[in-house]
């Protein structure tokens, strides 16, 4: 029988694996056990006859196959590089699908509701309160149209007090301040092309009675010729009767313009 | 391999001709069935292609093949269990290299014949050894790798395996 320890050894040997150093020390031990040295004169005629053991060769076949598959491979590598962005493409489009099919639902809904109730609160009480809310602007807007019409005419530079006379024509519902205000610079301002805007101004606004009475009254407090000429003529379009009497008072005055003195006299035969 | 593995595929024909022929020895001896082995060199090689990225590089790629060779040989041994292994003794006679006399080529090829067939009833775990040690003529590190054992556990099973045969061998020539 051989010593257990010395297998790896007798193995190595066969190899010729084993260093310098543990091939004496397994030489010397062979000399002294026989076991050992019949083991290994055993194996050592197999291990040589192995050697000799043939294995078929493979058909040339193999290598044309070979090629074949390497080939195929390759073209299908280059295939699927774009396939693998066009399935993960899919995956995260079926993802997608998945994860928003039902917000998306949600979303639609809530967008309905949105436009429902905005429907319904637009039409029924918001629609009224939000029409009040640009009537109260608008009013104000007029406000402060008035404001500053009452402002420009006070202003010391007569083309700004005509352009506040100018603003009355804007002003669509004009109340007793701004007639009072344009009768007044109608009667008292020093400069005759105010007066006459004013004049022109005010005859837009003749529907109201206070400013018909205000131009009969103003007629007799107008002493230029060119006002008294206007004013002839305004009162001619308005075929307002009543002016007759203070035209009549006015071609009493001596110094009259003899223009105005004919042109007055026709007015009062046009009117009557 | 590492430049296979980097996309240089036509580096794998290099490697077909250097181990193709290691690879269907081994996968020969193992199955005694040729034809069998020529598909499993092909489809190890194509395992190779397909998983080139678990080569890591750090062991030896003949390591590697093996391994790959072994899991194709038990796939194979799964689809072939009903069919009979075929022995190779009969078939190796006529190969037999010839310039011998008549008796001495007799004689060798009695030996030889006994040999195959001692070596095709052993176990399988030692035929895979000494195929891989004695055929392939790798080192036992290799060997260990490829086996999953360490190179002592691997000299020791190859030891175990070579006795084996010995005794198998010498009965028959008695």
């Amino acid at each position: 029988m051989m010593c257990e320890k010395y297998e790896d050894k007798l193995i190595g040997l066969l190899n010729n694996e084993l260093t310098p150093a543990e091939q004496a020390e397994l030489e010397k031990h062979l000399t002294e056990c026989q076991g050992c040295s019949e083991e290994l004169a055993g194996l050592r005629d197999v291990w040589e006859m192995m050697a000799e053991m043939e294995t078929p060769e493979p058909s040339a076949h193999m290598r044309v196959k070979f090629q074949a598959m390497l080939d195929t491979y390759k073209e299908s590598v280059e295939d699927t590089k774009p396939g693998v962005w066009t399935s993960i493409r899919e995956r995260l489009g079926k993802i997608w699908q998945l994860q928003t099919r039902w917000p998306l639902a949600y979303s639609l809904v809530i967008v309905l509701v949105g436009f429902g109730l905005g429907y319904w609160l637009f039409s029924s009480g918001k629609g009224g309160e939000q029409e009040q809310q640009l009537k109260a602007l608008s009013s104000q807007v007029h406000e402060l149209k008035q404001t500053m019409m009452l402002a420009l005419l006070e202003n010391p530079s007569a083309s700004e007090r005509i352009r506040g006379v100018s603003y009355t024509s804007e002003i669509k519902h004009a109340d007793k301040e701004v007639i009072d205000a344009l009768l007044a610079t109608l009667n008292n301002d020093p400069n005759v092309n105010v007066r006459l805007s004013t004049l022109d101004a005010l005859s837009h606004l003749a529907n109201h009675p206070e400013v018909r009475e205000g131009l009969i009254r103003s007629i007799e407090k107008q002493d230029s010729p060119i006002m008294q000429l206007a004013i002839a003529d305004v009162m001619l379009k308005l075929q307002e009767k009543r002016s007759v009497k203070s035209f009549e008072d006015m071609l009493k005055q001596k110094d009259l313009n003899p223009g105005v003195r004919d042109k007055i006299k026709q007015t009062i035969t046009q009117l009557i | 391999m590492l430049r296979v593995k980097a996309g240089d595929l036509d580096r794998m024909g290099l490697l077909f001709e250097r181990h193709h022929r290691s690879l269907y020895g081994f996968l020969f001896h193992m199955t005694y069935q040729r034809e069998a082995s020529e598909d499993m060199v092909q489809n190890v090689f194509y395992k190779m292609l397909k998983y080139r990225h678990t080569f890591t590089g750090q062991g030896e790629f003949v390591a590697w093949m093996f391994q790959i060779a072994r899991n194709t040989l038990k796939d194979q041994a799964k689809k072939n269990k009903n069919k009979v292994q075929q022995l190779p003794a009969e078939e190796m006679e006529d190969r037999l290299p010839g310039g011998m006399s008549a008796d001495e080529h007799l004689e060798k090829k009695q030996d030889k014949a006994s040999l195959y067939k001692a070596m095709a009833s052993l176990s399988e775990d030692h035929r895979e050894i000494l195929t891989l040690n004695r055929l392939q003529e790798l080192k036992y590190g290799e060997i260990g790798q490829i086996l999953g054992i360490s190179e002592v556990a691997a000299k020791t099973r190859a030891f175990r395996a070579m006795q084996e045969l010995k005794n198998i061998y010498s009965k028959m020539e008695r």
